[in-house]
């Protein structure tokens, strides 16, 4: 039965809370509400009020609660409703979860897996819209997810619950019931993905993008369109990890196309794809036939909620084009 | 729900005539009382000596002397268990000797050497210690409280009886975290102590301008659960007071405020010369010294003598002579060594041996 991204998520909780008695979830409307999108739905019916907790409206203490419990040996997986309400747990993430290993030189860990959903394009303004994955990214001591398919979304949560590190997963919300990405799931209760590493999502020889999240269906749709119209073969990477970022597939990618165009639904100044432009530029500078372009948002606050600002906001298929045609045409 | 213990001199009374229906507490020993004591002082030759070092440069890095604040550490944490956790502040660093951490491993995490507790990367105060449940602590005020409410929720759900000591100063209660923990255990029935060390000042910043109520411990009525205010000076107050709390979080009945009021009588740190207070204000608070009050208090009862007190000096001084000198001969950590203990895989490869694709480069 193919399935969606948002089952793959509630099939990931459900099978490693079954797996480990030490596994609990604990965020606002996760219990008896199974969830403002329903990840977390059927849950408290199976697992009882101790281990789907109903946090107060209190995001600094669903993570900190979480830091110190995963410090005393439990595998919480924390919610964040909307990245857009991270903010009061800001210090609990970069101060404590990211820093507790660092600053006890080892002695002291807080194996959590912090699930945020994030993301735009569906018409939520400015406070229902952030992506924002790019704080995280810049702090070194978080492990940084952003899976953009089916089998990414459960088996890099599933990941992310047993690894010994501080993981924040963050989950489109676009892709939560997107139908085009559905797909068949074994019945596997140790269906694991990779935490490391990028996946090149479609090869190809003359120019290479990078993106994540909901940003790969653009990217796949313009890598196709552009093979109809003129031939040209773009091969599309999915980032999947944000921090720690794998810059070598992205590099031996670059250094046999010569040509890099990086697509992110967040701001541009200092986001994922300027440390990606960075990195390139540094590394495989002589591999470049053509300047590096971004297609990103502008940098504005956030997404306005009005739609034609929210277009012009939203990196699309036709920016995506755009950008590639001048990266090949260079 | 609120109740207050004001004066010392009532705790006192409290144990002489062992009205223990008020407190929950049985008779405290002679011996218990002589512990106390000494170990008031030698948290207190502690931390002289930590100054001194720092005076002299023999240690990088700053030093929040508690001197002053003695009884509030010691008589709330000189009983728990092992398995028990204490969330420590900037300024408990003596938490850590109270709750048995060696000596060396303390002075090394002063000097930041290869042995400290946090492999020399914290900061010299900021001392915490895995095997005994010590959180290392952060210098973002009142974070502790957050961690150390987690710890209490995961001590819950393993339906264990271990208890959270978490301090804090007043402070640290115009924190939006302070009420998110406070809340959330109040709500969770979690088995936590909050000490909040009222020493009215922040830095340099009074208490006045802290919060409108006199007694920190009236916040408690908000979160449902016992908030009461205790002399910080007078360490058998502090004692039962912190007995009965902890002995309602082991036996399921939730947590409680403590709020110790205190005084440190030095500054925020040893750079700070404090001179945002009165000289008066000062000598008024040294006049009430932890320390001497329980020496008078041990005089009446027979239990103290000058040569008692002369023999733990004499015989502490020699034990910190002795980690000093292991600290001072222990190598710093290596360079290479800033790279380790981000994650539960190394990083060093990554970070130094980057695959360079431009073969002019």
């Amino acid at each position: 039965m193919s399935v969606s991204y948002l089952d793959a998520i509630n099939s990931a909780l459900t099978e490693e809370m079954r797996r480990d008695p030490s596994v609990f979830i604990i965020g606002e409307d996760v219990g008896a509400m199974g969830g403002a999108f329903g990840a977390t739905k059927g849950l408290l019916d199976e697992f009882g009020a101790d281990r789907v907790i109903d946090s107060p409206l209190a995001e600094g203490i669903i993570v900190s609660a979480s830091i110190g419990a995963a410090m005393a040996g439990l595998r919480p997986v924390p919610e964040i409703q909307f990245v857009d309400f991270i903010t009061p747990a800001m210090d609990a993430i970069t101060q404590q979860a990211a820093k507790l290993r660092y600053r006890s030189g080892g002695s002291q860990t807080c194996p959590l897996t912090l699930r945020v959903c994030y993301g735009g394009g569906t018409g939520g303004g400015l406070y229902h819209s952030q992506t924002d994955t790019t704080w995280f990214a810049h702090e070194p001591g978080l492990v940084v997810v952003a899976p953009a398919t089916v089998s990414d979304a459960k088996g890099m949560l599933k990941a992310g619950i047993r690894q010994d590190d501080p993981v924040i997963y963050f989950e489109h919300k676009k892709l939560y019931r997107w139908p085009a990405i559905k797909e068949d799931l074994p019945e596997d209760d140790d269906f694991l993905a990779d935490l490391f590493h990028c996946a090149v999502r479609r090869p190809g020889k003359d120019a290479t993008i990078v993106t994540y999240g909901f940003m790969l269906q653009l990217a796949l749709q313009a890598a196709e369109k552009i093979a109809e119209e003129n031939g040209a073969s773009v091969e599309v990477i999915d980032l999947r990890v944000l921090n720690p970022l794998d810059h070598d597939t992205i590099l031996e990618s670059v250094s046999r196309t010569g040509r890099l165009c990086i697509v992110q639904e967040d701001h541009r100044t200092l986001g994922i794809g300027s440390e990606i432009a960075a990195t390139v530029a540094e590394q495989a500078f002589d591999c470049l036939d053509a300047p590096i372009v971004r297609v990103s948002a502008p940098d504005v606050p956030a997404i306005p909620a009005a739609e034609p600002l929210e277009q012009f906001y939203m990196p699309n298929v036709d920016k995506v084009m755009d950008a590639l045609h001048r990266v090949l045409q260079y | 729900m609120a109740t207050k213990v004001k004066e010392p001199a009532a705790a006192a009374a409290a144990n002489e005539n062992h009205h223990s229906a008020q407190s929950g507490n049985s008779l405290i020993s002679n011996d218990k009382l002589k512990q106390l004591y000494s170990t008031m002082l030698k948290c207190r030759l502690l931390e002289e000596r930590a100054r001194i070092l720092k005076k002299q440069a023999r240690f990088k890095g700053n030093y929040y002397a508690a001197v002053g604040q003695e009884a509030t550490a010691v008589g709330s944490v000189v009983d728990l268990r092992p398995e028990d956790t204490v969330a420590p502040s900037h300024r408990d660093f003596i938490a850590n000797f109270i709750k048995g951490v060696p000596l060396t491993a303390m002075f090394s995490q002063l000097y930041g050497r290869s042995t400290s507790p946090d492999k020399g990367r914290s900061a010299p105060a900021h001392c915490g210690y895995a095997p005994l449940n010590i959180i290392t602590p952060a210098s973002t005020i009142a974070a502790q409280l957050n961690i150390g409410t987690g710890v209490a929720l995961a001590n819950q759900m393993k339906k264990n009886d271990n208890v959270v000591v978490a301090f804090s100063g007043e402070g640290s209660t115009s924190l939006g975290f302070w009420h998110e923990a406070l809340n959330f255990a109040g709500v969770r029935n979690l088995p936590i102590v909050y000490v909040c060390q009222n020493n009215l000042w922040a830095e340099s910043v009074s208490v006045k301008l802290q919060t409108k109520v006199d007694d920190i411990s009236l916040k408690a009525i908000g979160y449902g659960f016992p908030g009461i205010t205790v002399d910080g000076n007078d360490v058998v107050a502090v004692y039962r007071v912190a007995q009965e709390a902890i002995e309602r979080a082991r036996s399921g009945g939730g947590p409680t405020l403590i709020e110790c009021k205190t005084y440190r009588w030095y500054g925020h740190s040893e750079i700070d010369p404090a001179k945002y207070r009165t000289a008066e204000e000062v000598e008024e608070w040294k006049a009430k010294d932890p320390i001497a009050a329980m020496e008078r208090y041990l005089t009446g009862k027979g239990l103290f003598s000058s040569e008692w007190k002369q023999q733990i000096s004499d015989e502490f001084a020699k034990e910190l002579d002795a980690a000093v000198d292991v600290a001072e001969k222990t190598p710093q950590p290596e360079p290479i060594e800033c790279l380790d203990y981000l994650y539960s895989f190394d990083i060093r490869e990554r970070e130094l041996n980057r695959k360079v694709y431009s073969p002019k480069f």
